[in-house]
């Protein structure tokens, strides 16, 4: 069995980050990129399957990004992928999910696994799309938001359960091959030593081009994406606006406050 | 052509709050004889129909369904069809864990424009424009939407608020395709209550620390969450001292308020730790006696008073 | 010839030669399964991991010598205990020595060379000698009984924190037998000496040369009045002296023969582990060879010869026991057992024929003999254990490199990985951006130099806790005012400085204090600077122990010891003199781990102070709790913290005003403790700087300039 983990390199910011001149994005001095927290648990769940039947199961990471992206997937490997794969050109910077999900798909269709992975969001953009749009355009079943799988090498279908909001389940039996998002929380995403990233660094990280995938330029980048970035801006924010008055004053303010957030609650 | 179409969420037979709030956003850019339509899917969703005649909304469209909870497959077919025929300008559906297992995929295949999470719409020269969230909400990034024919765009909840005047919006049922899903919907389950309460979940939390001084004080908040309708929770002292339990911690060793948008922070100085875990919540109030305490920093509302004398005045409002 | 003269004791007198047939060939019995004992024991030595010995073996020797004849370890914190070994180790030594001469000259000199030399006065000065040893071995044992049987000592009591009531190796009652057999035997073989000796007496009481001399051998001479008063004739004594000789030769005998499988092994084992002893076990940790294929010890084979060499040195002393912070205060640890487990487990492992299969010799978990992960996580790394163990077992570096094998198979708790994760990511446990590192040196109302741009006296290497942790911020900024006023030239590193390492070494995360040690290296490569000052004592201990296997040999000192050369040399002047009842804890990492006491002692003394001892001090500081990575792992709710029960013991001293500390993790401990136990408001806890600053009210900059 094959299992594909598409995961993502994402940026935080640093404290007193500066934005580009274009104010079209941050300045890359400022950003701290990491493996993002969802694919840490899709990743888990991908080996917990591999370590749970006899069956052998090869896990593919595979990634959108340029070569600073090759540090994650070494924490994908040290963490129990079998293979890196890695997709970048110039063409593809300024993509939104739907382009990145283009190119994805496109990998997918090269490797041809049995299920594919992803996280549900990425911590920095937050879009909760990039692994449904691949579902899409692979044409496979898929479902978002797992916080438990049941999955069996081979299997027709597998179960799952979705968390929704308030803490509700939902179970659904879907169909294989399908393209799944996990949720925070399914499962304990296990440690890797920085020697095993270490010696995780030796194995190659195949890394592909658009070309190789069938693709060309207009399928990604900014012609192939969705939306389009106007403008990036600091949100206004002021420092704390302190409630003068006795505690009896205080408080009524501060009910004021609370019924207002209530108000807009169902 | 035009119009804006609103899709509403059902789940067990009853309409989802949230669905309510795209009508007051469809407001904001609608042009000038755009038709606003609401959609609603499911098995029985004339059921549905009454809690939509609101103000704001011109057509109710039922769309009857084999699944009757949410199916992916099912809502994207559905979809297909009422905005091949419908072919609106702008396509609302809430930002929400249903829309998460389908609305990348119909924008995907229909080529659509798309951002979700959006919690700002305007038109700006007769453009769309959304705004959206970006490095884990640090900055706001405006988007639109050149050469789309229809965007979709999934919004942020408790952002817009419903309408609340009645209307009398025409209802039609709008026929369904035949939609073989690939999924199938089993069951429901309800978590158990015990303590394992949900704080990255909590909307609302009210949170004490070491300044509430010793175990025999927690009770107090403890009601005064109650009252207010807050979460408890708790900064790593109390944690660790045992006078609450370990799953209402808040901070770097406790859970992230993920989900809060409303913090309120007593007798909690800030420690970095503590931060860590709520700081990104966008409405925090701070009550503390001191006021060099680092949570001032980070609040958006400071009281800088005894927080029992606060607390109790407070509780007397509810 | 005079009686002085022909004294002497003719060997095996009377006995027949079958008889002195037997006894050779049945020492001969003996020496070969003491030498098998001997083997079995080497071999399983061997089996360990191999291990280089650094170090002149002439310097270790005498090292070694020099400790066993002062007994200098085994009398620290139990002078009682001290004397009596001392006795019991001298008169041991003397009455194997004098067997050994007698030896010496009945099988070899005399048979050989026909030299005979124990006799006349040699003789009687060694009989007398020999006596004086036998009551110094029967004391110092009857002591030890006493203290057994008598005084219950709570070190002495084989409680074992890491087990529960039911699991099968809870109660060690071979233990006490064990140690009970041992005083019994050494007892009687003692006194029946002296027995046989009063036998002799009283059987050639005819002969002048014999009993004219007897009280030459006080003892035997008093028990043969006191026999022959009881009747015993001659006739009655030859037969007790031909008894009892067989009866101590064969306690003797077996005595000798059971050595290598007893606990009397210690005799050697302890000499050898004081041999081999690293002077710096627990300041700086072994890296992990690059043959090692897995890093951390899984199985007992992963051991060194070394440390399962120590594992057999334990004489279950209980020192370390006692001293351990986590097991004060109720953590399922104990350094003692630790050791006696692995003890065990080498014991049923490797001492037969053949190495069990590998899956048999894992370490980790919780049946007899193993260490469960709980125990491991408990730890400190505080060192008391290593410091105060008389035969130098290494417990900190076993635990560590147990520890190792956790941290690969990510086998913590979940905050510490986090924690980790966020080092590695970071370069500091707050997970907070480098950028932000220096912001604490915006609110000072002078610039503070880059050492990375222009060169500097001393570079200060900061810290995570003093450069994050708004309480210690205060501290530092303090700190840098103090250096600034005195007109020490000073820089820092910025955002080149990462967290030091120390505690993620300990932790057992190797590959990440690795990346951070080099990245240090490489940082402070690029500064130019004469010295290190730190205010950190984990930094300080990992700088100056630790980064000269990695390249960075620098010379460093504590802030400690800085402000004592600035107030000594009048770069800072005490004009306002403070007359607070104090009491100084020592940080571990300064005090037990780099022999720091007295620094922080002056200061405190030209602050004007009065410096009352907390019980615990110096080499027996009690640690605050928060090291070997514990400050990033939660503590068992409702327990009490080690930083508590340290608070409660400065409460007891009357009138105590301040509660000193020279440490970040320490500020923050007792700060929490002090709360929590309910002693707010009657003392403070204050940073060493602090105190300095009121002494010291901020004026103008002397000398050099800012």
């Amino acid at each position: 069995m094959k299992i594909m983990v598409a995961v993502k390199q994402v940026a935080a910011l640093d404290e007193d980050f500066e934005l580009q001149g274009d104010d079209r994005g941050v300045d890359p001095d400022f950003l701290i990129h990491d493996l993002n927290e969802w694919d840490d648990f899709s990743l888990e769940e991908a080996v917990k399957i591999k370590e749970a039947w006899s069956t052998p199961v090869e896990i593919v990471a595979v990634t959108v990004g340029p070569g600073g992206a090759d540090e994650i997937l070494r924490k994908c490997l040290a963490k129990g992928a079998d293979r890196a794969v890695r997709v970048w050109e110039d063409a593809i910077e300024g993509s939104d999910p739907v382009a990145i999900a283009r190119v994805l798909a496109a990998a997918a269709k090269r490797e041809a696994p049995d299920m594919l992975f992803a996280g549900v969001q990425s911590s920095d953009q937050s879009c909760a799309s990039t692994g449904i749009a691949t579902a899409a355009f692979l044409d496979w079943p898929h479902a978002a938001v797992l916080t438990q799988l049941e999955l069996a090498p081979g299997a027709k279908s597998a179960v799952f359960r979705r968390e929704l909001e308030g803490g509700l389940l939902h179970e659904v039996e879907i169909q294989c091959p399908a393209v799944l998002t996990i949720q925070l929380g399914i499962n304990t995403p296990r440690y890797a030593s920085l020697r095993s990233i270490k010696q995780a660094a030796v194995k190659p990280v195949e890394v592909l081009s658009l070309a190789d995938l069938s693709l060309s330029a207009a399928d990604v980048g900014e012609s192939g994406s969705a939306s389009r970035v106007r403008s990036m801006y600091r949100p206004q924010k002021g420092s704390a606006q302190l409630i003068a008055g006795d505690a009896a004053a205080q408080a009524a303010r501060l009910a004021e406050i609370i019924r207002e957030f209530k108000g807009g609650s169902p | 052509m035009s119009g804006v179409l609103i899709v509403a969420e059902q789940r067990r037979g009853e309409l989802r709050a949230q669905s309510l709030e795209l009508i007051t956003a469809a407001q904001a850019i609608r042009r000038a004889g755009d038709a606003v339509a609401i959609a609603v899917i499911g098995a029985a969703p004339d059921a549905l129909a009454p809690a939509l005649r609101l103000a704001g909304v011109d057509e109710i469209l039922t769309i009857k369904v084999d699944a009757a909870e949410f199916d992916p497959e099912t809502v994207e077919g559905a979809l297909c069809a009422v905005i091949a025929e419908r072919e609106p300008d702008v396509v609302l559906i809430p930002h929400s864990v249903d829309s998460f297992g389908y609305a990348a995929a119909l924008a995907a295949k229909l080529r659509l424009g798309f951002a979700t999470d959006v919690f700002n719409v305007q038109r700006i020269d007769g453009e769309l424009v959304a705004t959206r969230g970006g490095y884990g909400q640090k900055v706001n990034v405006d988007v639109d939407f050149p050469g789309k024919r229809t965007v979709l765009l999934a919004l942020r909840g408790n952002v817009f608020k419903p309408p609340e005047q009645a209307a009398s919006p025409r209802i039609t049922a709008f026929p369904a395709p035949a939609i073989a899903s690939r999924s199938r919907s089993r069951d429901f389950i309800e978590l158990p209550a015990g303590d394992d309460v949900d704080m990255t979940g909590a909307e609302f939390i009210l949170s004490i620390g070491r300044g509430i001084g010793e175990e025999a004080n927690v009770g107090q908040f403890r009601e005064l969450a109650d009252a207010i309708g807050a979460t408890l929770g708790c900064s790593r002292p109390i944690a660790d001292a045992g006078w609450l339990p370990k799953s209402r911690q808040v901070g770097q060793s406790g859970k992230t308020a993920s989900a809060c948008k409303l913090y309120i922070a007593m007798g909690v100085s800030g420690a970095i730790q503590h931060l860590a875990g709520m700081k990104h919540v966008s409405t925090i109030v701070a009550v503390n006696s001191d006021a060099n305490a680092s949570i001032f920093g980070v609040a958006k509302y400071g009281i800088v008073g005894n927080i029992f004398e606060v607390a109790n005045e407070l509780r007397k409002l509810f | 010839m005079s009686r002085t003269d022909a004294a002497t004791r003719i060997l095996f007198e009377a006995f027949p030669t079958a008889e002195v047939r037997l006894f050779y060939l049945l020492s001969c019995v003996a020496i070969a399964v003491f030498g098998y004992g001997v083997y079995v024991q080497i071999r399983k030595y061997r089996r360990g991991a191999a291990f280089d010995l650094d170090g002149g073996v002439w310097r270790r020797l005498a090292d070694m010598i020099g400790t066993i004849l002062s007994h200098r370890t085994i009398g620290r914190r139990d002078p009682a205990a001290g004397a009596a070994h001392r006795l019991i180790f001298y008169g041991f030594a003397l009455l194997f020595i004098g067997t050994s001469t007698i030896t010496l000259q009945y099988d070899f000199l005399e048979p050989l060379f026909g030299v005979r030399f124990w006799q006349g006065e040699f003789y009687l000065i060694f009989s007398l000698v020999l006596d004086v040893a036998g009551v110094a071995l029967v004391g110092g044992l009857v002591y030890m009984m006493y203290r057994r049987g008598w005084l219950r000592l709570p070190k002495l009591d084989y409680a074992r924190p890491d087990r529960a009531p039911g699991d099968p190796d809870f109660d060690r009652p071979q233990y006490r037998r064990e140690d009970w057999a041992f005083l019994w035997v050494l007892v009687i073989i003692g006194c029946t000496g002296y027995l046989l000796e009063a036998a002799r007496l009283v059987w050639l009481q005819a002969r002048p040369d014999v009993w004219d001399t007897r009280w030459w051998s006080p003892v035997g001479a008093m028990l043969a009045e006191a026999c022959v008063s009881l009747g015993l004739t001659e006739r009655g004594g030859a037969l007790l002296r031909h008894g009892l000789w067989w009866f101590h030769g064969l306690i003797a005998l077996a005595f000798i023969a059971l050595i290598p499988f007893t606990k009397v092994k210690h005799i050697f084992t302890s000499a050898a582990s004081l041999l081999v002893r690293d002077p710096q076990a627990a300041q700086r940790l072994p890296r992990i060879p690059e043959s090692q294929a897995q890093p951390g010890v899984q199985k007992i084979t992963d051991f060194t010869w070394k440390q399962l060499l120590n594992l057999d040195a334990c004489t279950k002393c209980g020192r370390c026991h006692e001293a351990c912070p986590a097991r004060a205060v109720g953590a399922p640890l104990s350094p003692r057992d630790v050791i006696l487990s692995l003890r065990d487990f080498a014991k049923s492992t490797l001492e037969s024929g053949a190495i069990p299969a590998a899956a048999e010799l894992d370490v980790h978990g919780k049946s007899p003999g193993q260490v469960a992960q709980e125990t491991l996580w408990s730890c400190r790394t505080c060192m008391a254990c290593v410091e105060i163990c008389p035969v130098a077992v290494e417990h900190v570096p076993i635990i560590v490199q147990m520890r190792r094998k956790l941290v690969e198979d990510g086998a913590m708790d979940p905050l510490l990985t986090k924690t980790l994760q966020t080092i590695h990511k970071t370069g500091n446990s707050f997970g907070e951006s480098k950028r932000k590192r220096a912001a604490w040196t915006k609110g000072l109302p002078f610039p503070v130099k880059d050492a990375r741009k222009e060169p500097v006296d001393v570079l200060w290497f900061v810290g995570d806790y003093a450069s994050f942790d708004p309480r210690n911020q205060k501290v530092t900024q303090t700190f840098a005012a103090l250096l600034h006023e005195a007109g020490v030239d000073f820089g820092i590193l910025f955002e080149s400085e990462s967290n030091a390492g120390n505690d993620v070494r300990r932790v057992g995360e190797e590959g990440l204090y690795e990346l951070l040690a080099n990245a240090n290296v490489a940082a402070m490569a690029g500064a130019s600077f004469k010295t290190i000052v730190t205010t950190d004592p984990h930094s300080y201990n990992t700088i100056r122990n630790e980064y000269p296997d990695f390249g960075g040999k620098y010379q460093i000192q504590h802030y400690t010891s800085l402000v004592r050369e600035l107030i000594a040399d009048g770069r800072l002047r005490v004009t306002s003199p403070l007359e607070y009842r104090v009491t100084f804890h020592d940080p571990c990492h300064l005090g037990r781990f780099n022999k720091g006491y007295e620094a922080p002692r002056d200061v405190l003394k030209s602050l004007g102070c009065e410096l009352i001892e907390m019980g615990r001090s110096r080499a027996n500081s009690f640690c605050c709790g928060a090291g070997g990575g514990r400050i990033w792992i939660p503590d068992p709710v409702g327990a009490e913290k080690p930083a508590q029960n340290r608070i409660m013991e400065a409460a007891a001293i009357p009138g105590l005003e301040v509660y000193v500390v020279s440490c970040p993790k320490d500020l923050t401990m007792f700060e929490d403790a002090l709360k929590t136990t309910g002693n707010e408001g009657k003392f403070v806890v204050k940073e060493l700087i602090e105190l300095v600053r009121e002494a010291v009210p901020a004026r103008q900059s002397v000398g050099a300039p800012a």
